[in-house]
């Protein structure tokens, strides 16, 4: 009887049924295929019959796991110096991207920097671009005559010839990363910085404390948790990067994991990709998890909100110009430079020669000539690319659609369940899909849905399954902002409602959304720039009738069709910034309030 | 020895004006009190002298040092003015624990560690927070949060202590006992105390002198005693007090050489100055001010009026009267109770009444007020 009591309380508070019903759907749609994928590591595929001698498709082995990391100079090539190559890749990009941001967020909120309205919109810039799209920048620029083309416009500009380690690999992919990501430290960092007490750092200096000292006593140790997070996100994000490490890294053969991913499961041995999937996603776990130890070791404290006053300030005095002019030359390069050059290599008839009588708009709107592309015409004329555009935005308008709405109400359940077993493993649940490498997030998709599943039809090649794996991506971004909005609203607010027996989705429909719409409302954004913009995800589920444009870039850049991806690009990144834009004018919301706290 | 002198310091946030044109000499082993209500820019003064804010305009002077001038450019950084600050919100270090916070301005100064334990230990003990020294402020309540910061102000031992409403979060108990260590503090140390506060009680009981302020003006600089019995204007003796100040507002005229006739319904009466005269015009609107404790019950010839309601609080009883339009308050010592709506009546006694222009609220005189039959 007892039980059943407490049963009856427990289904009463909306959230509770919310909670289960997500940790079941969301452990079907994530745990379900992180346990196929683990035993795909130890099954042999239909690809691998002539490799694994005497075996059937589907029959259990260890060859995979043998070979990926018993097998000496193989193993070394295949799997630890790509495995290094990540480690380090990620670790710098990381390491750029919180100094940066971190610089950039302590300027903005604490000094009396020039310029900064501007630099707080621009710096975000690169994170609503495509990541490639700096990668191609860095080589529109730098491109040396390694890979048969011409050289970049750097060299055109300069006639020093750029060494390989600068164009390609491990150098560019870094730097390019950890530029790409450095808004979430921004973002993040910012948003401590900003609502910090003022006081806190007067109180130090009235005592006598120098300002390197508050620096390293009172500010870097507040700001430490939205560094940790900083350093989860951006290291996982840089770890399961594919298209940023295939652009700079292919030219020299540089490898990294989600590169050997793609050649693995395009390839022969799809078991051996597998394993480095797991590999990823228990070193993004690990990290989760020592994070969230290190930040629940340290007293959880609020910063409370106190007034932040002009002698906070710091005068950066004869700094000032020169610290503001770096700071706009800077975001002015990541961010507007690069659109330049597509604009620029786009309007270029041959490769490399950057005079005016070379110009030519034949890649927009030309007719398609024989001698140039096969005949392609120019992608204003290109009805592939209009059928990709529509199927781009129809994916990313439905994905947002389906994970803001899922992840607002994730973020109501889990706050408003705060504490409870069940709330934190759905919490857990809904970030996961963030550790999980996209490429092989969306093989695993491709195998689980090939055939029918319980009650699921087969999915193979639907627009649906993009769908899917698109909104299950994404779902971390959007729950992230439901639990942000959810935690700036003191719970009163909604009591005040039940008192007044107002039904739940009233509450919610007519309190707790209209209150905190723009938090709300980002957690749609979010799904949707980064869909509008995703390409490893997708990569291996296209099927030539659902074409997005990314795949349709990446097909152009595979074939070295230098111009064609160069306005495509342009394109996607026009449209993805008008969009935040016009978003965020409308609606109040912003990639900001998604991701910060 | 230190003394601050504050002259024609304004601060202005854009248009308003927070602090206008004041001019205070705060002396040596001075106990000051910064009074008045919500805004009035107590906290930006004293920022202002602690160098944590720029004042817009004047000068500073504190210990005989110039540590700001507008005119000189002149701007000492905050850690150079040897001051102790405790801020309103008490901005505790959240990530340090209460021994770490007391400690961190002794590290600075670079004590040695036994000695740094020594003076934090006499703190804790001071302050009543010895069993919190490992916790995390946010542990803390909000009194707990409160004396850590004290302490932390004191650990210095600052020759100038600037201390923004540091006992508002304690209990009734708490902050009586905390107030007569403050006392003992200020005479052991011999140092300059500026202190804001909301309770009036603690700026009689404590300060040297009270620095009234509204809207950013200073209303009166004066020893408590000083302020209570001889506000300059009627804001003043309403602030100042408790329970308030009764005025009863007439219209006067002069009679009888010196003295003024003031008429409000059910009362005639006749307020005769301490000293010297003073002209009005006819039927000049005024308040005459009387302290409830001089408000007389129940003695002959008073003016006849009802009881109201009576509140009594143990060691005194507050008693409200009615008298024709007007609504008065009387404390008298002890415990008594009045029937509801029962007749009684009122006189005044004592010559510390008070006369008010009621047009610009300046005290216009002190003295006497005798009922006209
Ligand atoms: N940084 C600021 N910007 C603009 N206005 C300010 C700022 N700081 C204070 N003010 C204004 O100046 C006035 C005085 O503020 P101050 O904090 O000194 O008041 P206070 O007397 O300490 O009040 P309280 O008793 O409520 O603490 C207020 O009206 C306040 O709104
Ligand atoms: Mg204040």
């Amino acid at each position: 009887m007892r039980t059943v009591n407490r049963l009856k309380a427990f289904i009463k508070k909306p959230h509770n049924i919310i909670l289960v019903g997500l940790a079941v759907i969301l452990a079907y749609l994530t745990l379900f295929p992180l346990f196929s994928l683990i035993r795909d590591t130890f099954i042999v595929h239909p690809s691998e019959i002539m490799s694994v001698k005497g075996a059937a498709v589907n029959d259990y082995t260890l060859f995979h796991w043998r070979k990926v990391f018993l097998d000496g100079e193989r193993s070394a090539k295949l799997f630890y110096l790509p495995l290094w190559n990540t480690v380090q890749v990620s670790l710098y990009s990381s390491v750029i991207a919180i100094v940066l941001g971190g610089a950039v967020a302590w300027l903005v909120t604490r000094s009396n920097m020039r310029f900064k309205k501007f630099v707080s919109v621009v710096f975000i810039f690169p994170y609503i671009m495509p990541s490639w799209t700096l990668a191609m920048a860095w080589l529109n620029f730098f491109r040396n005559r390694l890979v048969g083309g011409a050289p970049g416009l750097f060299t055109a500009l300069t006639g020093i010839a750029t060494p390989n380690w600068f164009a390609y690999g491990m150098f560019p992919t870094s730097i390019v990363l950890g530029l790409h990501y450095s808004p979430f430290a921004y973002i993040l960092i910012g948003g401590i910085l900003r609502n910090m007490d003022a006081n806190l750092e007067e109180a130090a200096m009235i005592l006598k404390a120098s300002r390197a000292k508050i620096l390293a006593r009172i500010n870097l140790p507040i700001v430490m948790p939205a560094i940790l997070s900083t350093f989860l996100l951006v290291f996982s994000s840089s770890m399961s990067a594919f298209a940023v490490p295939a652009f700079l890294g292919t030219p020299v053969r540089f490898q990294v994991l989600t590169t050997q991913l793609y050649r693995t499961l395009n390839g022969l041995n799809p078991g051996y990709g597998y394993i480095m999937a797991v590999v990823m996603i228990v070193i993004g776990t690990a990290i989760l998890a020592a994070n969230q130890w290190f930040v629940g070791k340290r007293k959880s404290f609020t910063t409370i909100t106190g007034k932040s006053s002009n002698s906070s300030i710091v005068n950066l005095r004869k700094f000032r110009t020169p610290v503001s002019v770096v700071l706009l030359a800077l975001v002015v390069a990541v961010a507007i430079l690069p659109l330049a050059t597509f604009a620029i290599e786009s309007f270029i008839m041959a490769p490399g020669d950057y005079s005016a009588k070379n110009f030519t708009a034949q890649f927009w709107i030309g007719e398609g000539a024989e001698d140039i592309g096969g005949g392609e015409p120019g992608v204003l004329r290109n009805k592939y690319l209009y059928l990709a555009l529509w199927n781009s935005l129809k994916l990313s308008v439905i994905v947002s659609l389906f994970a803001g709405t899922v992840g607002g109400l994730a973020g109501y359940a889990i706050v408003r369940g705060r504490g409870t077993k069940l709330a934190s493993f759905v919490n857990n649940l809904a970030f996961f899909p963030y550790l999980l490498p996209s490429m092989a997030f969306g093989a695993i998709y491709l195998s689980m849905f090939a055939k029918p599943t319980l009650i699921i039809p087969s999915l193979y090649g639907s627009f649906a399954l993009l769908v899917l794996v698109g909104t299950v991506k994404y779902l971390p971004f959007a729950s992230r902002s439901g639990i942000n909005a959810m935690l700036q609203l003191s719970g009163e607010i909604e009591e005040a409602g039940v008192i007044l027996g107002i039904p739940w989705h009233k509450r919610m429909a007519r309190i707790i959304f209209p209150i905190q719409k723009a938090s709300f409302l980002s957690g749609y954004l979010l799904p949707f720039i980064s869909c509008m913009r995703e390409l490893a995800l997708f990569v291996l589920l296209i099927t030539p009738a659902n074409r997005v444009i990314t795949t349709l870039l990446f097909q152009y850049n595979e074939k070295g069709w230098n111009q064609w991806a160069n306005a495509i690009n342009l394109l996607i990144v026009a449209i993805v910034l008008i969009f935040n834009t016009v978003i965020n004018k409308i609606t109040g919301a912003s990639i900001d309030k998604g991701i910060g706290t | 020895m230190p003394q601050i002198q504050l002259n024609n310091i304004t601060k202005r946030f854009g248009k308003f004006v927070a602090v206008d044109k004041l001019n205070l000499v705060i002396g040596d082993g001075d106990f000051v009190t910064l009074l008045g209500p919500s805004g009035c820019g107590k906290t930006t003064t004293l920022r202002m002298i602690a160098g944590l804010e720029t004042p817009t305009e004047g000068e500073i002077y504190i210990d005989g040092r110039l540590v700001f001038s507008s005119e000189k450019g002149i701007d000492i950084a905050p850690d150079k003015r040897d001051v102790g600050f405790l801020f309103q919100n008490y901005a505790l270090w959240p990530h340090m624990t209460v021994y770490q916070n007391i400690a961190f301005g002794l590290e600075n100064l670079k004590w040695p560690k036994d000695k740094i334990r020594a003076r934090v230990s006499e703190l804790l003990a001071m302050l009543k927070i010895v069993p919190f020294e490992k916790r995390y402020p946010s542990e803390l309540s909000g009194g707990q949060q409160q004396r850590v910061a004290i302490a932390r102000t004191l650990a210095t031992g600052p020759k100038v202590l600037l201390l923004d409403e540091p006992l508002s979060n304690l209990d009734a108990k708490l902050r009586t006992e905390m107030r007569a260590e403050l006392k003992r503090l200020h005479m052991e140390t011999d140092s300059t105390f500026v202190y804001v506060t909301h309770d009036q009680l603690e700026a009689m009981t404590l300060s040297t002198a009270i620095c009234l302020m509204k809207e950013g003006l200073l209303q009166q600089y004066e020893a408590p005693m000083k302020v209570y019995a001889g506000p300059s204007n009627a804001f003043v003796a309403d602030f100042v007090g408790s329970p308030t100040i009764n005025f009863v507002e007439t219209s006067g005229n002069n009679v009888n050489l010196d003295e003024i006739k003031a008429e409000a319904p059910g009362m005639r009466l006749l307020f005769t100055p301490v000293s010297g005269s003073l002209t009005l015009r006819r039927d000049h609107p005024v308040a005459i001010g009387v302290r409830p404790e001089n408000i007389r019950l129940g003695e002959p010839e008073g003016l006849s009026g009802r009881i109201y309601s009576t509140l009594p609080s143990g060691m005194e009883t507050i008693v409200k009267i009615q008298v024709g339009d007007t609504q008065l308050t009387s404390v008298v010592f002890g415990s008594v109770d009045y029937p509801l709506d029962s007749p009684i009546t009122v006189s005044f006694a004592g010559d510390a009444c008070l006369l008010f222009d009621r047009e610009t609220g300046e005290k216009l005189a002190s003295g006497s007020v005798r009922i006209i039959p």
